[in-house]
């Protein structure tokens, strides 16, 4: 079979796939990872050789010679896919090279986020391959590399499942499942012909091998039609079983019959590991045509004696400012050296990096062009708001397209490797990191600029920035209509979010293996227990092998993306419904679809507020965006009107008992958009976070009264409830995010019913979305 | 100060720079475009660090020729579904023989950039990076120091 380099390249945590040699492994045997691929094998191949020795010489004599041959095309049909799903490479990324990382990470946002077809989604940075993965993407902890459109690890065949072979792995399902109906339907056959030669050898081996067959048959079956719902949706293992999708729009999903054909029919992916490097035969040698010295250009630089040009490469930076500047103070007056036409060119762009670049070589050219003074102001301010107006990634990196690519060709050593402990150093190098780069647009969604008062000195301690990132989270991904405040707080996110990229680039994770966000049948199981029966059967041999990680697994799983305040509340909510916990953590996996990157903070918020705001919660513990939420508002501002707050939230509730979770789901929009109290227009992030409890809490009758306490740990919420008002959350998220509102408004309508389903069942039971 | 690195590079290569390669800027990268799905596409906003040596035009060309390759390459056609048929009837032994329809695009990727690189981008001091070689993720252009001219180009 042609193999890819899946086991020689991308095994074991040591090993690295690096873009073109093949590097031996050098890691510790593991033998526990082939007990499960060689008992597969074991029982495919044995029961079969048995059953073509035992039952088909008598089956082809008395029925046809069809018999064996139709039986050992299946055979051979899933021996191949078999042998495709477990050596061939499943699309492995290479690590990135140095030079692709050229953002110190002490800086760079853990998360960037781009739109697909309207949705925000968001790809988070891979700390051992070093790049942004690319959505569908994830790191499986089993082989330590990052897959492409990641399905899940299969423990049976030792193998990743991802772009490359899960056309093989699905068939091989399939044909598995017809060589188990065959190989049981002809077991069955002879037993019932040689009912009274029952102790003959041949009617035992049979009859052994038709035992096995229907105990195989219930998890492969199981498994098959799982993956045929996920086939004809569009889904992958990974973002159903993590619940990705549940009451949204999955933006990858082409209609039932592309997503099918697409499995089945598109070319083989290539693959990425293990490639012959062309050698690069062009040789570049100056001198170097330059698009400036045409004679059009020459003539226009000698007629505006360089304005012109000036204005042409300052424009981008001006640009930036104005658009940046709707909300906040005027932009400054242009740069002085545009006033100066007898200032050649190269000297103007030097000048108008405000005397921070040194005259040269071209890699020095490009250093972030906001001085430290009175620009930065407008720029953090602007840059806040032009955050919090909901821009894509793409569309504000037009905006400052020039700046920010200048930002990115070469970032400042000076500002970035020294948090500076002065105001503006940290808001110039917040606006430098913020506007410039791929890796920085990430931050955008959280961070602008730092803007006085709120700027920790530009110390990024994630506890420091906390409760701000929070609310700058929530703020930024509430609504557009920001005030220049919410936009304050968004700044902050920067903060964290920048240094937690480096904090994760420095700490691996330290425990459990489904933490990275690889899918093996461990966190399957842990992840859903109301699971595909197939799947739970399917994955319950090698689990029960390995003790059931369930709990460790969910929260593990769920950590990276929780802020700790979440965990904290999760954590509480942990200890009193255990059984849900599982689904919280599934829950938790809507963040990466949500443009937030709270999840890279860690925790030491002002407890009491922030326990607070779980408190005024129905589910503190499963929700974590409105505990995102709930943590940000309090945090910003003085402890009296949080506790004011919660009052009213008391009411609010109250109010809300009556209603229906779809009602008040359908009806969420409209409340999102009118802010029901005055003092809620103080804190829009309430507004919201109010909106995702009272949906739910309909469905949470035991709602005890709100008070400045640490959430209640005895409080029960129920696994449907806890689901409807993460949809239902999902539901405000998206109506603010994107247009697709409306459709997600359906699908969190119908979702809602279905969350009690179960997070795999729900999934499967509820189909929400036009896939 | 500043000017010392590049002084250093004119003392080292001095002696050799006739058939040393000019020393390297810097690189840009141009990342995907993912608004349309995970098909293979990249962005074709052009970068800042490119304006003193590259046409817009050219540069958007180059990209946009590139996304048309790759979507040629992952196209669901009826080449594609022959060779999927084919491949699953001798049991996938015809990998073993036959190119896959995405590595022959890939090829005429390669074969499309190494002319962009002799004709348009070599020129300009600059080189284009087959992104395969990144896994698909980025289009790697780099920009070679220019000596010829005086400093601050």
């Amino acid at each position: 079979m042609p193999g890819g380099s899946s086991k020689i390249g991308g095994r074991g945590p040591s090993s690295s796939p690096l873009p073109h040699t093949v590097v031996p492994p050098s890691r510790p045997l593991r033998p526990s990872r082939y007990v499960p691929v060689s008992a597969a094998t074991f029982f495919l191949v044995g029961s079969t050789t048995l059953f073509f020795c035992f039952t088909c010489p008598w089956l082809s004599e008395r029925f046809s010679v069809a018999v064996p041959i139709y039986n050992g095309i299946i055979f051979l049909f899933v021996l191949a896919n078999f042998c495709m799903a477990t050596f061939m490479d499943p699309g492995i990324f290479p690590r990135a090279e140095e030079d692709e990382d050229k953002e110190d990470d002490f800086r760079a946002p853990l998360y960037k986020t781009v739109e697909i077809r309207g949705i925000q989604v968001r790809m988070k940075w891979c700390s051992t391959c070093r790049f942004y993965r690319p959505p569908r993407c994830s790191h499986c902890s089993v082989c330590d590399n990052c897959v492409e459109d990641f399905d899940h690890h299969c423990p049976w065949v030792n193998n990743c499942i991802g772009r490359r072979n899960y056309r093989y792995f699905f068939l091989f399902l399939l044909s598995l499942t017809a060589h188990i109906m065959a190989v049981f339907g002809f077991g069955l056959l002879f037993i019932l012909y040689h009912r009274q030669s029952i102790d003959r050898l041949h009617a035992i081996v049979t009859l052994a091998v038709m035992c096995v067959a229907g105990l195989f048959f219930i998890p492969v079956a199981g498994l098959t039609g799982f993956h045929i719902v996920l086939v004809a949706r569009g889904r992958t293992t990974n973002e159903q079983v993590t619940g990705k999708f549940r009451g949204g729009v999955n933006p990858f999903t082409n209609g039932c019959w592309k997503n099918v054909s697409h499995v089945l029919c598109s070319s083989q992916a290539p693959r990425y590991l293990g490639r012959k490097k062309c050698v690069q035969s062009v040789c570049v040698q100056p001198p170097f045509l330059r698009p400036q010295l045409t004679e059009a250009q020459l003539a226009a630089k000698i007629l505006d004696n360089g304005i012109q040009g000036d204005l042409h490469r300052s424009k981008s930076s001006l640009e930036m400012m104005e658009s940046q500047s709707c909300d906040a103070e005027p932009p400054p007056p242009p740069k002085p050296e545009l006033r100066y036409p007898g200032i050649t060119r190269g000297n103007t762009e030097e000048c108008s990096l405000l005397n921070k670049a040194p005259p040269t070589p071209t890699m020095y050219k490009y250093r972030p062009t906001y001085s430290p003074g009175k620009n930065h102001t407008a720029l953090t301010h602007a840059y806040a708001n032009q955050l919090s107006r909901g821009e894509s990634v793409g569309s504000a990196r037009d905006s400052s397209s020039s700046t920010s690519s200048l930002l990115q060709a070469s970032q400042q050593p000076g500002f970035r490797s020294q948090p500076s402990l002065d105001r503006r150093d940290t808001s110039s190098e917040r606006v430098g990191g913020g506007g410039g780069g791929e890796r920085r647009e990430g931050g955008r969604e959280v961070g602008g600029g730092g803007i006085p008062g709120y700027s920790l000195g530009g110390r990024s301690y994630p506890s420091f920035s906390d409760p701000t990132v929070l609310s700058g989270v929530a703020s930024r991904s509430s609504s557009s209509t920001h005030t220049s405040a919410g936009a304050a707080h968004v700044s902050e996110a920067t903060t964290t979010s920048a240094s937690f990229k480096s904090l994760a680039n420095q700490t691996t994770p330290p425990h459990h293996p489904s933490r990275n966000g690889s899918l093996s049948y461990d966190s399957l199981l842990a992840g859903g227990d109301d699971f595909d029966k197939g799947v739970m059967a399917d994955s319950a041999a090698p689990e029960v092998a390995s003790g059931r990680p369930c709990t460790p697994a969910a929260g593990g799983y769920s950590s990276p993306f929780l802020s700790s305040q979440q965990r904290v509340a999760e954590m509480h909510s942990q200890s009193s419904q255990s059984p849900h916990h599982r689904h919280r953590s599934s829950h938790h996996h809507h963040h990466p679809f949500l443009h937030r990157s709270s999840s890279s903070t860690s925790s030491s918020p002002p407890p009491p507020p922030e326990k607070e705001r779980l408190l005024s919660e129905p589910h503190p513990g499963s929700h974590p965006p409105p505990a995102n939420q709930a943590t940000a508002p309090p945090s910003s501002s003085a402890p009296p009107p949080p506790h004011h707050h919660h009052h009213h939230h008391h009411h609010h509730h109250s109010h809300h008992h009556h209603h229906s979770s779809s009602s008040s789901s359908s009806s969420r929009p409209p409340r999102f958009a009118v802010p029901h109290a005055p003092p809620h227009h103080a804190y829009p992030y309430r507004t919201r976070s109010t909106d995702t409890p009272l949906g739910s809490s309909s469905t949470s009758t035991t709602h005890p009264p709100r008070s400045p306490h640490p959430p209640p740990l005895g409080k029960s919420l129920s696994y449907s409830s806890a689901a409807a008002a993460e949809m239902q959350y999902r539901l405000v998220r998206k109506a603010s995010a994107s247009a697709g509102a409306n459709a997600a408004g359906v699908g969190g309508g119908g979702g809602g019913g279905g969350g009690g389903g179960g997070m795999g069942g729900g999934g499967i039971q509820a189909p929400k979305f036009p896939g | 100060m500043r000017q010392s690195p590049k002084l250093r590079f004119c003392v080292q290569t001095h002696s050799l720079q006739d058939l040393q390669q000019p020393a390297v800027s810097s690189k840009v990268f141009i990342q995907r475009d993912y608004s349309s799905g995970t098909i293979c596409k990249f962005q074709t906003k052009f970068p800042s660090e490119l304006e003193s040596r590259l046409d817009k035009q050219q540069f958007e060309e180059t990209i946009l020729a590139l996304n048309n390759l790759y979507a040629e390459a992952e196209k669901l056609g009826g080449k594609s579904y022959l060779e999927g048929c084919l491949a699953c009837l001798t049991a996938y032994t015809i990998f073993l023989c036959m190119e896959t329809h995405y590595e022959k695009v890939l090829k005429k990727i390669a074969r499309y950039i190494k002319d962009q690189n002799e004709k348009v981008y070599a020129p300009r001091g600059l080189l284009l990076t087959d992104p395969i070689e990144r896994g698909l993720r980025v289009v790697e252009i780099t920009i070679f120091e220019d000596r010829s001219i005086g400093s601050g180009r």
